[in-house]
């Protein structure tokens, strides 16, 4: 049986592993600025906000479509959230469902072009996304909006447990939910047969239009989610934002579809590669490379995730 | 033309395919300048013998010569076209969405420079070419524009031109055409046999594959009849009758055991009326309680259409059916209504829409069961699963291995089994053991006969005349969409459904 294989456990945990030796490494070699818990601390509760944004792309994937607009979905929100709020004086009960109302209806923008005009959803959302971004530009006038109420900042990174701002543990909630979500409904079985089974899908009674369409009002949902907590994290909105969460959040995807559940998209793996990533780029910038580290990391990452899981299927294919 | 140097001659071809003899050590003998009918049913042979002639085959045994020469086999695959062999399958092999030039010059390298195409002079010639053939083509028309016959045309006289000029000994080629009418109206059909007379006036030899005998018999100059893989004989059309064509496809009755007993007469489970598709057209018939229903016809005569209209995979453009006091309305049925109504469909892509291979036993076997749940319970799933693969003796190291790691037969059974849990009340399948091997065969037949034990009803689609002799009750014989005959009970035989079909294409070239 493959699933008690010592290779398939290593195939699981390998990226874990990986991570822990990076972080002996950078300990090793810097254990007075790395290996402290405000470094880490901090790590935790900036980054929930790249978490988020990769929870939100693996739903689609999994469904087998990309959502490129997502990053633009949360500076659009981001945006919209501080303008409302510091600009307008709306009040932030109001200002929530707005935000994450916007999120839906680009999902549902997303979902109807590339279902009902059958065009391949990387076209689509790399369009709206690109739209959106005009959009953000348009309203908050090109500039970065400040003055965010402190209500906004106290739930977001102010409150800390364990000295970890609360954003992480939304983070990881979100992701207790969707491993639900895809392990244990039959809506995540559906998402799964959409992605790797569409027609099996369809003569089995699964409306695979419908559960598309879910699956990219969910990736919006989340992108906005991720915007308001994005302006929660900075106090303020800025109209790049999003634009380099973008390929991190893929490269996570796709990193963390190596682990926890081999060959599948999953949350766990998708936070545990997002920390994996962060924890290389924080301890090399540490040892004192420059950013440009940030982009070698990230874009290779990316391509060594998908190498390694195509060897990982074509080894399985060979195995026949 | 007796004493000539054949065009092409196929010595003791023989091509077995894991212990199955597909050909055994068959001859052909191809003059310059004749059309050459291949016929038989399906399995005969013919279409191994055309892939050994595209270098798609290796053969076990057998030689080739062309003008004389001696051919090494197999011939490297894309490399028939310098032996002057060139093929037209029933696909055509055309890019709907470029131009008629640009179809017509695609891999035509020997001549075409690489790195420049002077497209004047190639629409230049290609105008002269089809006022040669007699073609309104214009170079400049999208594919996707043309009528069937059009496109059946271009493929042709691109296949002859090909053959006609590259050769490195100047001769004129062999043309093979494999099933290119299925899908024509009979008065283009017509005109596509126009065609290929005049070609054949400029030398070129033409090997004509087809189940359809008038078209044999009105095209052809010779015709060969491969049966199981051997050459029975082969025939000069015009003294030939057609029933001595119809005895040589079809062979002397081998009786196998039927499985199926006759059934008393009761009232019907399942009536179909007036059900239309893409190429069925008024369709009615009715199955009763444990009766297996076997539909077939030649290709193309819209047979197997039928369960996949009836389960909703695809869109009927009218009909309706009754099932146990339930109507529904076939134009607007649905997967899932079908479901609801318990009706399954075994479709016959089993890789595409039989299983997702990607993922694993248990999730292959129970999407259909988990609809609308909100706390799945997976170890109950597994291991409902594994009781799955037990009860349809399923090959298989554990419930949680990708469906892509079972053979064919195995992922059938499996198939077989996620739908038969749900206890059905009309089973449809679309060629339920293409590519299965004898044993899964014979288990899958084991499970549809205790549908039937259940009261279900099948309605079973193939163009395997012997698995209906096996497992029938009663066959239906489709022809150009519509039932043309019934055979019951003992008269259900190989031999007899294979006649019903091939009588068909003669009633309708009486008319």
């Amino acid at each position: 049986m493959r699933h008690s294989s010592l290779t398939y456990q290593f195939e699981r945990f390998g990226l874990v592993v990986v991570w822990l030796a990076f972080i002996a490494l950078f300990g090793v070699l810097r254990p007075d600025t790395f290996l402290t818990w405000s470094n880490f601390s901090t790590i935790f509760g900036s980054e929930a906000v790249l978490v988020i944004v990769t929870l939100g792309i693996i739903i689609p994937l999994t469904a087998g479509d990309f959502d490129l607009s997502i990053a633009q979905t949360l500076t659009l929100v981001s945006m919209a959230t501080a303008l409302l709020d510091a600009r307008l004086d709306v009040p932030l009960w109001l200002v929530l469902p707005i935000g994450l109302g916007i999120g839906a209806l680009v999902g549902v923008v997303n979902g109807a072009i590339t279902i009902y005009f059958r065009v391949h959803s990387l076209i689509v959302t790399l369009g709206v996304g690109t739209f959106l971004h005009g959009i953000t530009l348009y309203i908050g006038n090109s500039q970065t909006v400040s003055g965010v109420s402190p209500i906004l900042m106290e739930w977001v990174i102010i409150q800390r447990y364990f000295g970890i701002p609360v954003a992480f543990y939304y983070a990881i909630g979100l992701a207790a939910v969707i491993w639900y979500m895809m392990s244990y409904t039959a809506f995540g079985q559906q998402l799964l047969f959409t992605g790797r089974g569409r027609e099996v899908g369809r003569l089995t009674g699964v409306g695979v239009g419908r559960v598309r369409l879910t699956a990219f009002v969910i990736s919006g949902v989340l992108g906005a989610l991720a915007g308001i907590l994005y302006t929660g994290t900075t106090g303020s909105a800025n109209p790049n934002s999003g634009t380099y969460l973008l390929l991190p959040a893929f490269a996570a995807a796709f990193l963390g579809a190596t682990c926890i559940k081999p060959g599948r998209f999953n949350p766990w793996g998708s936070v545990i590669a997002v920390y994996f990533l962060v924890t290389g780029i924080n301890g090399l910038s540490v040892l004192g490379f420059r950013t440009f580290v940030q982009d070698l990391f990230y874009g290779g990452a990316l391509v060594l995730a998908v190498m390694v899981s195509q060897l990982v299927s074509g080894r399985q294919e060979r195995a026949l | 033309m007796q004493g000539s140097v054949p065009r092409l001659e196929i010595r003791g071809l023989t091509k077995t395919f894991g212990g199955a003899r597909a050909l055994n050590r068959a001859d052909l003998i191809l003059r310059p300048g004749e059309v050459h009918g291949l016929l038989g049913s399906n399995g005969s042979g013919k279409s191994t013998l055309i892939k050994v002639l595209s270098g798609f085959h290796a053969p076990d045994e057998g030689e080739l010569k062309i003008d004389g020469r001696d051919v090494a086999l197999p011939i490297p695959l894309g490399r028939s076209e310098t032996h002057g062999l060139s093929f037209v399958h029933q696909n055509l092999g055309l890019l709907h969405d470029a131009t008629v030039l640009e179809n017509l010059i695609a891999g035509d390298h020997e001549r075409l420079r690489p790195w420049w195409i002077n497209w004047r002079a190639e629409a230049e010639r290609a105008r002269a070419l089809f006022a040669e053939h007699h073609l309104d083509l214009a170079p400049g028309d999208v594919v996707a524009d043309l009528s069937p016959v059009k496109r059946a045309q271009l493929a042709i006289v691109r296949a002859a031109d090909r053959v006609r000029e590259h050769r490195a000994h100047g001769a004129p080629g062999v043309l093979v055409l494999d099933e290119p009418t299925p899908f024509l109206p009979q008065e283009d059909v017509r005109d596509l046999f126009a065609m290929m007379r005049r070609l054949t006036a400029s030398g070129v030899a033409i090997i004509f594959v087809s189940h359809d005998i008038d078209e044999v018999m009105e095209v052809t100059d010779r015709c060969t009849v491969l049966r199981d893989g051997q050459v029975i004989d082969t025939f000069d059309t015009a003294t030939t009758e057609r029933t001595a064509l119809v005895e040589a496809i079809v062979g002397r009755a081998v009786s196998v055991d039927r499985r199926v007993a006759a059934l008393p007469a009761a009232a019907p489970a399942v009536q179909v009326r007036d059900l239309s598709g893409d190429i069925a057209r008024d369709i009615a018939l009715s199955v009763q309680p444990g009766e297996i229903l076997g539909l077939t016809g030649l290709i193309g005569s819209g047979y197997d259409e039928v369960p996949s209209l009836l389960s909703g995979a695809r869109r009927a453009t009218a009909g309706h059916l009754t099932l146990g006091g339930q109507r529904l309305d076939v134009a607007t049925l649905t997967p899932s209504v079908a479901i609801a109504s318990r009706i399954v469909f075994i479709p016959a892509d089993r890789q595409r829409a039989g299983i997702a291979p990607d993922l694993s036993l248990t999730e292959n076997a129970t999407l259909p069961l988990i609809a609308g749940r909100l706390a799945l319970n997976q170890r109950k799933l597994r291991r409902d699963t594994g009781d799955l693969i037990r009860r349809f003796s399923v090959k298989a190291s554990s419930s949680e291995q990708a469906a892509s790691e079972l053979s064919g037969g195995n992922q059938q059974k499996l198939v077989l089994g996620k739908w038969l849990q749900l206890r059905p009340r009309l089973v449809l399948l679309d060629e339920p053991t293409q590519g299965i091997d004898v044993g899964a065969r014979q288990e899958i037949y084991d499970r549809l006969l205790e549908v039937c034990a259940d009261g279900g009803a099948v309605i079973c689609a193939t163009s395997e005349f012997e698995q209906l002799e096996l497992i029938a009750h009663r066959v239906l014989i489709f022809d150009r969409g519509r039932i043309i005959g019934e055979l019951k009970g003992k008269d259900v035989t190989k031999q007899a459904i294979a006649e019903a079909c091939y009588k068909a294409v003669e009633t309708h070239a009486a008319q």
